[in-house]
């Protein structure tokens, strides 16, 4: 599966495009289109630009995250360790400082010191010591977790001045925090697309056993998958710390699902390989656009679940089935019943 | 070393002077009138400890339990959120050889049967705040509860002063369904009628007490574009990053019935010149209610003097409008997570929460 859904940049390059769209892309940008369009009708107020610029940094908060796990997810991995890492995060970006602006910086510092450590544990115990990713992570996440205590007591503080000018404020009417997912999003898809190493890691996400066969050094890329998904986290946690004025102490509890959710609805296999990740910024954007289009529509919490669960199953599904018809087109293979 | 004693002792007095408050005489503010003479043990178990709240709490029950020197020794078991060990520190607790328990049951009628088999065994056990079922005498000593219902009835009362015609307004409670927020709605509605407008589907806005969502519920409700003459939250601290909002979509912050919070005070302060319509009204956030609850089980476990009520109600503590009985307070200086509501001094719970 990994490596058909790597054919369609090897296959020669048909249509009017000078390069094919994946279909992902194609899918969640109809799915996120229709939503819109929902919205318009059934709940205009969510499509206003108040809406807008109070959800959009939660979106881009998602954005990040899920930026994070879609490389762990290329690698065939998976990063349970994220809630621990972004609370540590919001913990150290607020306890640290205690309102001082100058420390600020410091504070940053010593969020990234914890990100890379504990991405460098995950790392190394799923690539070098083979330990099952999930059960590795969900350990890593328990100890962040009990340096979050240590920092925290679990208790909320208030976030400086500067960090709330930084990440809740505003340039040219654009949230802040977004052109911080923006320029995350740049990044990444520049490395992974455009550079040897991306390259590189992509293809050993695709197939290790390949990877290892061409001479590519597999698990320093694996281990270095859960190092930059830990950034990613660390900045996403820095953010929130900016965004919301008194964060908790767990406040990356109800970021795991959209994580996973995003990559999933971005079209990444869980099996890992080929990342898509605009199509996951996008759908992060789609996933924050459900969730005030159910706030904003005024039905009861029970209805507004429902109301979420159902087109996020809407949306996966329409991936599912696109993803057939094109594996049939683009590989040319054919059905029993197409063959008689 | 003996200076800081006496210091000590003497805090602890004074202490005893508000606690009393105008009830008795001196002699009683040296021992209260709960203390008995008979020693005894005392443990406070929480079902969750990892919140600010928890902490000043926690702190309070520590502070109140040391007013009495029967009491040879006091403990704190933090059940972490878990059901199962909250229901093995009970048992455990009650097995070490401690006399008298108070328990905050957050699993609630999970931990009643470790409270029934506690209480069987002849130990004085006190749940308080959280239903846990059962009955007294039966299944613990004294159930400690407090009043939501009054909440709300403050709450309105002071909507119905200040928007005389009626108003639209917007309730935001903690999880679906949560026993509390349904107690405040139902003392809300036992006083304004119909003219007063919930613009929340039935019967809260759905936060979790969470900053994060409660800011998004906040964007959406405010760009629907209606008006929004008050909001009603209980628990105020976890709108201090939302309330920004209506300044960022072109609109005075409106008014705020709530509960206090030293974060919340100073946002008031902070804002309350560029957004002519923020009224702030808060009750005491009930940090003080462990009180109650360990004077019961003291007066239990010591031959003490029982208090008059099992019933604690949060009191009125500030109104920006009459500044009566306060006016809104700020400790800039301290932690924003403190509650300048409670009796615990607030130098204390920015100790007690580790500031």
């Amino acid at each position: 599966m990994n490596a058909t859904s790597m054919t369609p940049d090897a296959l020669p390059r048909q249509g009017l495009l000078p390069m094919p769209l994946a279909r992902s892309f194609v899918t969640v940008v109809l799915s996120t289109i229709a939503l819109l369009v929902v919205c318009r009708i059934f709940a205009p107020s969510s499509l206003s630009w108040g809406a807008f610029s109070g959800s959009l940094p939660f979106a881009a908060i998602i954005a990040i995250v899920g930026l994070g796990q879609l490389l762990v997810v290329q690698q065939g991995g998976f990063d349970l360790s994220l809630p621990g890492a972004v609370s540590l995060a919001v913990v150290i970006a607020t306890h640290h400082p205690q309102q001082n602006d100058a420390l600020l910086f410091q504070a940053v510092l010593v969020a990234l010191a914890f990100a890379l450590a504990a991405g460098f544990l995950n790392g190394i115990l799923v690539s070098f010591f083979k330990l099952n990713a999930i059960i590795a992570t969900i350990g890593t996440n328990a100890l962040l977790y009990g340096a979050v205590f240590a920092v925290s007591g679990g208790v909320p503080s208030i976030t400086t001045n500067l960090l709330g000018e930084i990440a809740g404020g505003e340039t040219l009417r654009l949230p802040n925090s977004v052109l911080f997912a923006l320029g995350a999003l740049a990044l990444v898809t520049f490395i992974l697309k455009k550079t040897v190493v991306g390259r590189r890691f992509e293809a050993i996400g695709a197939n290790p056993l390949a990877g290892r066969a061409a001479g590519l050094r597999v698990r320093t890329h694996q281990m270095m998958a859960y190092v930059y998904a830990q950034l990613l986290y660390c900045t996403a946690g820095i953010l929130i710390a900016g965004i919301t004025r008194e964060p908790t102490a767990f406040q990356g509890d109800s970021l795991l699902l959209p994580s996973v959710a995003v990559v999933v609805l971005g079209g990444t296999s869980l099996l890992g390989g080929r990342g898509f990740p605009v199509s996951t910024v996008i759908a992060a954007f789609f996933l924050n656009q459900l969730s005030q289009f159910a706030l904003a529509v005024g039905v009861p919490f029970s209805a507004q679940t429902i109301i979420q669960a159902l087109a996020l199953g809407f949306g996966i599904g329409v991936y599912s089935l696109r993803w057939t018809v094109n594996v049939r087109k683009t590989t040319g293979t054919k059905t029993v019943e197409e063959n008689k | 070393m003996k200076y800081s004693s006496l210091a000590k002792s003497l805090a602890f007095s004074v202490a005893g002077v508000v606690m009393a408050l105008g009830a008795t005489s001196m002699a009683r503010a040296e021992t209260p009138s709960w203390c008995g003479p008979k020693q005894a043990t005392l443990a406070l178990l929480d079902g969750y400890g990892g919140n600010s709240w928890r902490q000043v709490t926690a702190g309070s029950g520590a502070q109140t339990a040391s007013l009495c020197p029967s009491i040879t020794k006091y403990e704190y078991v933090d059940g972490q959120g878990d059901t199962q060990k909250s229901i093995s520190d009970i048992k455990a607790t009650a097995a070490k050889g401690i006399d008298a328990l108070v328990v905050f049951g957050d699993a609630g009628p999970a931990v009643l049967p470790a409270i029934t088999s506690v209480f069987k065994s002849g130990k004085v056990i006190v749940p308080y705040r959280v239903t846990v079922g059962g009955k007294e005498n039966e299944n613990y000593s004294k159930f400690v509860g407090t009043t939501f219902v009054d909440n709300g009835v403050f709450w309105g009362e002071w909507i119905k002063k200040n928007f005389p015609d009626g108003a639209n307004m917007l309730f935001l409670s903690g999880p679906a369904g949560n026993s509390q927020g349904l107690d405040e709605l139902e003392g809300l509605k036992r006083v304004l009628g119909p003219e007063y407008k919930f613009l929340n589907p039935e019967p809260f806005a759905v936060t979790n007490w969470d900053p994060a969502l409660t800011q998004k519920v906040l964007t959406a409700e405010i760009a629907k574009d209606q008006k929004i003459d008050v909001i009603i939250s209980d628990f105020g601290p976890s709108l201090v990053g939302a309330l920004p909002l209506f300044n960022k979509q072109g609109k005075s912050i409106p008014a705020l019935a709530t509960s206090d919070g030293n974060s919340l005070g100073c946002l008031w302060h902070e804002l309350k010149d560029t957004n002519p319509d923020f009224k702030l009204f808060t009750v005491a956030t009930g940090t003080d209610n462990v009180r109650l609850a360990v004077q019961w089980a003291v007066a239990l476990a010591t031959d003490g003097k029982a208090p008059d009520t099992n019933i604690f109600t949060a009191p009125i503590f500030e109104d920006s409008v009459t500044g009566q009985p306060n006016a809104v307070q700020c400790r800039k200086e301290l932690p924003g997570a403190i509650y300048l509501s409670s009796e615990l001094p607030a130098e204390d719970q920015a100790k007690a929460i580790g500031q």
